[in-house]
């Protein structure tokens, strides 16, 4: 692994980029998750009354904030980073410079992290517009750390099924395949302790159950000693899945 | 002179597939070396390993005395690369473009905006350097690529078929820039299938196919000991071959068929063509040698896939 400083600048490099379709994104990343805070949280939460003694949008949005992250920090590192590698050939002339394959991959991944912030502290404000407040500012400043960690775990997922891609349609799998039945199975909607055995035991292998379960703690500021293991999960996948992301990565733009 | 680049049975395997099969050549600091060779001849392999985005595998490869490998920033950061497609940033306008690839150089910012400024009217680009990269000509961005190979000030430029795809004018254009280049003393590297620019180019070239190295020297001394200063071509039947070489062959210092033409190659025509005009063949050229011939004569005449 060959890391340098110049992953700061292949950072930069999206972030001048991002300037002239920063808008559009906003919108992008906002209107589904909007859907949901609206048609769930509003519409179907008016039927549920309280949720662990406060109400159901309290246990709603830290769940869509953090799938928010999921997304955004995933198709930027799926749909983003192939453009840029094939339909670009933005790869070729970075790693032609003092810029390594891995600062290159690093830097994407970064990216990728933070435009999952992005839409992450987006849905936060417009809930915090609706009323519902992050328990304290301190919940506020953690949140934020952990959406980072959250957009690197799925950007570098994301990462590792680029580097095998061999064109647009192969991403449909993971979304389809892995993806969507995250955002159906992890606790987003409802608490998964009225699910049968077999599917509790799987949801533990989502890595979006252990983020939104962090979310929603830290988020309400409900914490509990179970919480490390989901935050362990998600601190060494995460390590995991950029480290074979930039690999693989490598092994593809190096030949 | 001093040897700048030096490669000693250099191997470059994809897979099962050959890419570059052992060759050994020099670079001296300050020329124009010249890569020639029909397309998968393993022209671009060989440059890729220079400027460390390829391993090698296996031989040596020493740039400026550091070994050549992937890792290897020290050598990109005194390389420059025009690559032969286009990888612009087309988000960013083409003063962007400048600025981001400064970065990865480590330029200073201020530096950097003074090095844009110049290479911009370098390029003559300056009127365009708020232009998305769309709006650029297939030329423009061409030289666009130019000016941000020379960011790093690099002590060795290296031009994978610089000039594919451009018409006339901003070839001549490119030359131009190219040999100022060199004559401020960087070392040119260039790989092309064009003859006509590498004899305008190189002081010196390999002639390459199918991974090996054919022949190696200056264009002039290639042409001449090769081919000779001349070529006559005569388009015939193939059926007519005894008959024209019979007469014609002793006047010539070789001959060779392709398709539907005979080549008789000669340092000094007349007598071959009073030889033409007695026989009174009208479909027949007669012109200088070029390095075409050479290389048509080595890396032969019919199509290479």
């Amino acid at each position: 692994m060959n890391f340098s400083r110049r992953i700061a600048w292949v950072f930069w490099r999206n972030m001048v980029s991002y300037k002239r379709f920063v808008l559009t994104t906003f919108l992008a990343s906002l209107i589904q998750p909007l859907f949901y805070l609206v048609t769930f949280g509003i519409g179907m939460g008016a039927y549920l009354g309280q949720f662990g003694g406060k109400p159901y949008l309290y246990f709603l949005v830290p769940g869509v904030l953090t799938t928010s992250v999921m997304m955004s920090s995933s198709f930027e590192c799926m749909y983003g980073t192939f453009v840029k590698m094939i339909h670009e050939k933005l790869y070729d002339s970075l790693i032609a410079t003092p810029v390594s394959a891995e600062d290159a991959v690093a830097g994407d991944i970064a990216w990728g992290a933070f435009r999952g912030l992005v839409s992450g502290s987006l849905m936060m404000i417009v809930a915090i517009f609706m009323g519902i407040l992050p328990v304290s500012l301190l919940s506020v400043l953690l949140l934020v750390l952990l959406m980072v960690f959250v957009g690197v775990l799925f950007g570098s997922l994301a990462m590792i099924v680029t580097s095998f891609a061999p064109n647009f349609d192969f991403f449909n799998y993971y979304s389809e395949l892995v993806i969507t039945p995250m955002l159906f199975f992890s606790g987003v909607f409802f608490p998964l302790d009225k699910f049968p055995g077999w599917m509790k035991a799987l949801a533990q292998f989502m890595p979006l159950t252990h983020a939104v379960a962090v979310a929603r703690a830290i988020f309400n500021g409900d914490y509990s000693r179970g919480l490390l293991l989901n935050f362990l999960v998600i601190f060494i996948l995460g390590g995991a899945a950029f480290y074979f992301g930039v690999r693989r990565m490598k092994k593809r733009l190096i030949k | 002179m001093k040897t700048i680049i030096s490669a000693r049975s250099l191997c470059k395997k994809y897979g099962a597939f050959v890419a570059v099969d052992g060759i050994s050549f020099d670079i001296e600091e300050g020329e124009c070396f010249g890569f020639l060779g029909p397309n998968g001849a393993g022209k671009t392999s060989t440059v890729r390993m220079i400027h460390c985005v390829s391993p090698l595998t296996s031989g040596t490869l020493t740039v400026q005395g550091l070994a050549a490998h992937v890792d290897n920033r020290a050598v990109k950061q005194q390389t420059g690369v025009i690559p032969q497609e286009i990888t612009l940033d087309n988000d960013l306008t083409v003063r962007e473009n400048l600025q981001v690839h400064a970065h990865f150089f480590a330029i200073p910012r201020r530096e950097a905006r003074r090095r844009i400024d110049g290479l911009l009217q370098f390029v003559e680009l300056e009127k365009r350097r708020d232009s998305k990269i769309d709006q650029l000509s297939t030329g423009m961005k061409r030289r666009l690529l130019i000016a941000r190979a020379l960011l790093n000030q690099p002590r060795i430029l290296i031009a994978d078929e610089p000039t594919t795809g451009l018409d006339p004018q901003a070839r001549h254009m490119i030359w131009q820039r190219l040999r100022q280049l060199k004559d401020q003393g960087a070392t040119l590297i260039l790989t092309t299938q064009y003859m006509e620019e590498a004899q305008q180019l190189c002081d010196r070239i390999v002639i390459m196919h199918q991974g090996r190295i054919l022949k190696e020297g200056a264009p002039a001394r290639l042409i001449a000991a090769e081919i000779g200063r001349e070529v006559t071509e005569i388009r015939a039947a193939a059926d007519q071959d005894e008959t024209l070489i019979a007469e014609l062959g002793p006047l010539a210092r070789g001959h060779e068929r392709a398709g539907d033409t005979l080549y008789f190659y000669c340092d000094d025509g007349r007598p071959l063509m009073k030889k033409v005009l007695e026989l009174d063949l009208p479909a027949t050229v007669h012109r200088p040698a070029s390095l075409e011939d050479v290389f048509l004569k080595l890396t032969g005449r019919s199509l290479v896939e």
